[in-house]
């Protein structure tokens, strides 16, 4: 990770008859490669992944940073089951007009939720065609959570589904998946 | 981007007061309409009846929704942690709570902003000015008693308007 440093603002001496709140910041800040601040980037972090099964039960359960209350696995699948419950009412509550569909195409389904927001993290939901939920909890800040969850889903389509010794709808345990998602979403 | 429905529960977890913008349609999923063959049931039930027993049916389903998700953020983000906003394919949800747990829920497009302000706005602008400081309203609202006057009412349309003008 490249760091270089700037110095924010100009680097023009303060004149004594300036007031106090023109001073310019004495020590530089430090930017990441991508422009924003080192402090930003940090705070920019995937806490965990769960998996959930058609049926609503948990799958997988993998916590990748600090940041979210530390639970015991029976708390995850207590979680796992109401939030399937919610994202089913979710679409049934749905208060918009239907959209009217072009003649010969089907309707489109209705869709439940797909993120959440709370003041401490952000939970991304992407339901796979075969009624499969991956749920990605992250920092508020974090940006384009849409292409991390779709790559977890290449992730597992990649390791779990191509493994022969993996049967569906059943918890994950397969060490290559493990490995894969820890080099994609564990920062060094 | 407009608002398509906005419900106030007080602290006994009641819904005292619903408004709605738009018709609602049932999700596609649902049962076939009763001239269909149905159980004899739905078929002498009146059709009023249904659209409130649906009205009240949404008003319980988001509020239990709501309750659920509330009780999750805060045992994933610790007891300070708030629930806020949840977005769906077709519609955004913001939710405020104040500290004498009165929770206003509004349902909107999904390309709205955050609403807190908004939801923060009718509380203090409204709410509290037309429901709370009326001498007419009793403290508490069983069943919506009190909540719905005139100028409340009033009011939140032509705040409601001048936010999300209608589009042409």
């Amino acid at each position: 990770m490249q760091v270089r440093t700037g110095v924010c603002g100009g680097a023009r001496q303060p004149e004594a008859s300036h007031p106090n709140r023109y001073r310019r910041r004495a020590s530089p800040v430090r930017l990441h490669a991508t422009g924003l601040r080192v402090s930003e980037v940090a705070a920019m972090v995937v806490f965990a992944l769960l998996i959930i099964n058609k049926a609503g039960g948990l799958i997988f359960n993998r916590t990748f940073a600090p940041g979210l209350q530390k639970l015991d696995s029976n708390d995850y699948l207590i979680l796992a089951g109401t939030f399937h419950g919610i994202h089913a009412i979710s679409r049934t509550i749905s208060p918009a007009p239907p959209v009217q569909p072009l003649p010969g195409n089907r309707r489109p389904p209705t869709t439940g939720i797909e993120s959440m927001e709370s003041s401490h993290f952000r939970l991304t939901c992407f339901q796979t065609p075969t009624g499969v939920k991956f749920l990605l909890f992250t920092s508020p800040e974090q940006p384009n959570t849409d292409a991390v969850v779709r790559r977890c889903y290449e992730i597992y389509g990649e390791f779990v589904m191509k493994n022969p010794f993996y049967s569906l709808e059943m918890p994950v345990r397969v060490e290559k998946f493990d490995r894969a998602l820890g080099a994609y979403l564990v920062r060094p | 981007m407009s608002v398509y429905s906005f419900y106030i529960f007080d602290r006994h977890t009641e819904c005292i007061y619903t408004k709605r913008w738009t018709e609602h349609h049932a999700p596609p999923t649902s049962r076939p309409s009763a001239t269909g063959a149905l159980s004899n049931g739905a078929a002498d039930v009146p059709v009023a009846t249904r659209r409130a027993m649906k009205l009240e049916d949404d008003a319980k389903l988001i509020f239990g929704t709501i309750f659920s998700l509330r009780r999750m953020v805060r045992q994933l983000g610790g007891a300070d942690d708030q629930f806020l906003s949840y977005r769906t394919g077709e519609y955004k949800l913001h939710y405020f709570e104040t500290p004498t747990q009165l929770k206003l829920i509004m349902l909107t497009d999904m390309r709205v902003g955050n609403m807190r302000t908004v939801l923060y706005q009718i509380w203090a602008t409204l709410y509290v000015e037309y429901v709370v400081k009326s001498p007419l309203a009793p403290t508490e609202h069983p069943r919506g008693v009190g909540v719905a006057n005139e100028l409340f009412e009033g009011g939140l349309e032509r705040f409601i308007e001048s936010m999300f003008s209608p589009q042409p």
